[in-house]
């Protein structure tokens, strides 16, 4: 294959003709105008098939509801008449409720539309309720198996009832089709969801999608006909009624004065003292209650800006440790969420813990370009910040292993100087072998007295799952494991769990351009441990479960949350640990603490994604299947398992009317086309233009060996 | 006169300076599609590893990847090892399987990748109802039925690979002619199962 290009080149050069080609591809190239074919860049007209805006469901910013175009994965968003939301946050759960009110602009007769509702949920939030209103009626989502809520789901639509079905695709996009929508009719659909609030340098922070897209005013061209059925071919203009506000009495347009068509409020349990509440871009209203808790509300001439809203928290300045307890009694139950909450200031009196560092880190070829340079950026700066009473030591590996020293060295001016140097020469390059790595650094002797902590970083898939965790499970005794998966290939099931069993943390990096700052984050927090070996009494309690089953090390910057779930509560406990290598220990009441809601949730995800893991370890999966279902089930949870569906019992549109989905194939699912695939990798190579460069090159250096000869 | 001017040895350098950098830059160009057509011949050794029920079997010692399928397309001289991944790196020896995507006979959608200037130049030249074949590594084969082809841009859209019928997704870049790599396009070929009631 290689010869033959390279004949075939060194003919076509000999003839006059081609060289005239190649010549004048060579000047468009030094001109600085490459070839008419790098249309690679922009996209072609084609695209856009009408005149109405389409979007994907991953430009979604706020929730949209959409409905479907000829174009599949492409969608023109629904007039929204409303929002009203609120939240309410206990601890670090928020609970939000979330209530919009959307149209079917069409005024065509019989034009009975199916639309996707689609909402951007935070990371770490699920949907757990699901309301729909139309007219006077409500109607309450259900659980059901998946299988069963597509079933009825798909019978309901082809009866002509208006339904919705809940899925939850990828863990940060929640989506309802909704079958059925009459022309000019509203929808209401009403959603709950749990999330978990964020705490970063010292403050609480809670987030709620609203970034305004374009809303709908009456009297712009109207969405409905990009996607009615083919041929239906009714212009825009037809649309854009003169009574088009008619039909939308909620709205106004701007020119009349704001009217806002969303509201905010919340109910803030912090369970801590604080010294301050804010928000950043929105103005609110903040009312404190006698027991702590606020009540907050946008203010009436709050316009929502064009960005999300923001609420922060700042905890009052404490030097110790803070345990919070709520509780929750739900079907004869008590649930409970404990959650310790580290000092807000650095205590200097308290004594430094020496530390053992093992940084472990992944050169295979996948880590090429940002990852591994980012890393090694964040592992220099996490060098200079060791201290003489510290030690370290640093194992890379691809599919071989080699060790800086073979057990961590004391932190010496040499020791230094060798360690910079070797980590400015690590490259990528090789195949991935995790376990050999892991057990270099288990072979270093352990040591209570001292922190030993491992820092795993890699972006390969792990295999050997089970002598993984047996190596674990034999070796890791008092050592932390702190597992960092990066880009889309980690199984963070397993990370997670390598992590626990070592009772360190697991941090996911998906975008590379972010290693080094989730790298630094972390390795600035390893430094300041406040509490160890951390325990709970369990006298006294009946029946306990408990989430996670290890509670991990608590750090300054990150507070530990505890899910207990058992038949009664006695009225004390005590948290047992070590500061150091002191002991520790701090009583907990259960007594004065208040019941909030969300709890029981809470527990039930916990317990679910421990039931979850258990696959990864290869359970029976029969089995962890009815168990997920039962707790899935009983708590209204959607999981891999289950979905929400909620189905109208009165059938809406007229049997011979057809819905506009007709175009589309039967299958929901199907045709929902949702997006789990963004950042579709390069899929071209340079070779062309390497060849092309290359004969340029050599045609140029023949004609100037002519041209001297002719000189000389 | 046979003294050289110093503008002819200049004109040398420069000439001999040109035949290295052509030569350079032939040598790269070709050894791309020299990779692309050679690792194909090892893979197969890997895959005849990975039929034979060994998990992962990776080509040669330090690869980070492993076959998963044989794609294969009947009437065209379409013979490919399917490699698990699709990074950079990965896809110089062959089509890449997207991790998040479904595997081969599993529910939802599978999508593979390719260069669109070597392993996936032929779908250029693929039409709807054409056959594609996928040998998982169980060794069974599935068929599959192109029904649609199109362009999409990666900077708005995406891929589906939610749960759902079984359906295959083969992406590559677009245009094919392009000389420039790197463009936000992206040629997308979906092909549904065909009910295997034929024998194979």
């Amino acid at each position: 294959m290689l010869t033959d290009r390279f004949g075939s080149l060194r003919q076509r050069a000999r003839t006059s003709a081609a060289r005239l080609t190649l010549w004048a591809f060579f000047l468009s190239l030094a001109l600085g105008s490459p070839f008419p074919a790098t249309s690679c860049a922009e996209p072609g007209e084609p695209l856009h098939t009408g005149i109405v805006p389409t979007m994907g469901l991953n430009e979604v910013t706020e929730g949209t509801f959409m409905f479907r175009t000829d174009q599949a994965g492409r969608y023109t968003p629904a007039p929204i008449l409303k929002t009203d939301v609120h939240i309410a946050v206990t601890g670090t759960i928020a609970r939000a409720t979330v209530r919009q009110e959307f149209t079917n602009p069409s005024r065509k007769k019989g034009n009975w539309l199916e639309g996707v509702y689609v909402f951007p949920l935070p990371e770490t939030a699920a949907v757990d309720h699901l309301r729909m209103k139309i007219g006077e009626r409500i109607i309450e989502g259900r659980i059901k198996e998946r299988a069963e809520a597509k079933t009825v789901y798909d019978q309901a639509k082809r009866e002509g009832k208006r339904t919705g079905l809940v899925e939850q695709e990828r863990p940060n996009l929640f989506t309802t089709s909704i079958a059925n929508i009459g022309p000019g009719e509203h929808v209401t659909i009403e959603l709950e969801y749990q999330d978990t609030v964020r705490y970063e340098h010292d403050q609480f922070q809670l987030r709620f999608p609203m970034a305004v897209g374009p809303r709908y005013i009456p009297g712009a061209p109207v969405i409905v006909e990009g996607q009615g059925p083919r041929g239906s071919g009714t212009s825009p203009d037809t649309d854009r009624v003169p009574d088009a506000s008619r039909i939308t009495p909620p709205i106004q347009s701007p020119e009349d004065g704001a009217i806002n068509p969303l509201s905010l409020s919340l109910s803030l349990n912090p369970g801590v003292p604080l010294a301050k509440v804010e928000s950043p871009f929105h103005p609110i209203i903040s009312i404190q209650d006698q027991d702590g808790g606020y009540q907050i509300s946008l203010r009436k001439d709050a316009v929502p800006a064009d960005r999300d809203f923001l609420l922060i928290w700042h905890p009052a300045p404490r030097t110790e440790p803070m345990a919070t307890v709520f509780t929750e009694q739900k079907d004869g139950a008590t649930y409970a969420m404990l959650m310790l909450v580290p000092p807000t200031q650095h205590n200097e009196k308290a004594p430094r813990i020496p530390r053992d560092l093992t940084f472990i880190i992944d050169r295979s070829g996948s880590m090429a370009g940002a990852s591994i340079e980012q890393a090694k950026g964040s592992l220099a700066s996490a060098l200079s910040r060791l201290t003489t009473q510290d030690r370290f030591n640093i194992i890379q590996f691809n599919h071989t292993v080699r060790s800086l020293f073979p057990i961590p060295q004391p932190v010496t001016t040499t020791a230094m100087q060798q360690a910079i140097r070797y980590t400015e020469q690590l490259t990528a390059d090789g195949g991935t072998e995790i376990l050999p790595a892991l057990r270099q650094a288990l072979k270093s002797p352990q040591d209570s007295a001292r922190l030993q902590q491992i820092i795993l970083i890699t972006d390969g898939q792990v295999g050997n799952e089970e002598e993984l965790f047996e190596l674990l499970h034999q070796r890791v005794g008092s050592r932390r494991l702190f597992t960092i998966g990066i880009g889309s290939t980690p199984n963070s099931h397993l990370m997670r769990k390598a992590a626990e069993s070592g009772r360190g943390t697991f941090t996911y990096i998906g975008n590379v351009n972010e290693v080094k700052e989730k790298l630094d984050g972390l390795f600035k927090k390893l430094e300041h441990p406040v509490l160890n070996n951390i325990t709970i009494d369990a006298a006294g309690w009946s029946g306990l479960e408990q989430f996670p089953t290890t509670i991990t090390d608590l750090y300054e910057g990150e507070p530990i949350l505890l899910a207990l779930k058992a038949d009664s509560l006695p009225s004390q406990s005590v948290l047992h640990g070590q500061i150091g290598t002191t002991p520790w220990s701090l009583p907990v009441s259960f007594n004065g603490a208040t019941a909030h809601g969300g709890l029981s949730v809470y527990w039930a995800r916990q317990k679910i994604s421990a039931l979850m893991d258990e696959t990864y370890k290869g359970g029976a999966q029969e089995a962890i299947r009815k168990a997920v279902l039962d707790v899935a089930l009983a708590h209204h949870l959607i999981s891999r398992y289950t979905s929400l569906v909620a189905v109208d019992v009165t059938p809406a549109r007229p049997a011979d009317s057809p819905a506009a989905e007709r175009d589309h194939t039967t299958d929901p699912a199907r045709a929902q086309d949702l997006t789990a695939l963004a950042n579709l990798p390069r899929t071209a190579t340079d070779g062309q233009v390497h060849i092309l460069m290359g004969a340029a090159a050599l045609l140029l250096s023949c004609l100037l060996w002519q041209f001297r000869r002719a000189v000389v | 006169m046979i003294r050289s001017r110093p503008g002819s040895r200049l004109l040398t350098i420069l000439v001999a300076g040109l035949l290295a950098i052509g030569g350079w830059q032939v040598w790269e160009g070709s050894w791309i599609y020299a990779k692309a057509g050679l690792a194909q011949f090892l893979l197969q050794r890997a895959w005849s590893l990975a039929l034979a029920g060994e998990a992962m079997p990776k080509p040669w010692p330090w690869a980070d990847t492993w076959p998963v399928a044989r794609l294969r397309m009947q009437h065209r001289s379409v013979d490919l090892i399917v490699l698990a991944g699709a990074s950079g790196r990965t896809l110089a020896f062959g089509p890449g399987h997207v991790t998040s995507s479904a595997l081969p006979g599993q529910e939802g959608t599978m999508v593979l990748t390719g260069h669109r200037d070597t392993h996936f130049r032929f779908l250029r030249d693929v039409h709807p109802n054409d056959q594609l074949d996928l040998t998982a590594s169980d060794g069974t084969t599935l068929h599959y039925r192109i029904i649609e082809q199109r362009v999409m841009d990666s900077r708005r859209e995406s891929i589906s690979t939610g749960q759902g019928p079984q359906e295959l997704v083969l992406v590559t870049c677009f245009p094919f002619d392009a000389i420039q790599a790197g463009g936000p396009l992206r040629y997308v070929v979906r092909a549904e199962r065909a009910l295997d009631h034929d024998h194979s």
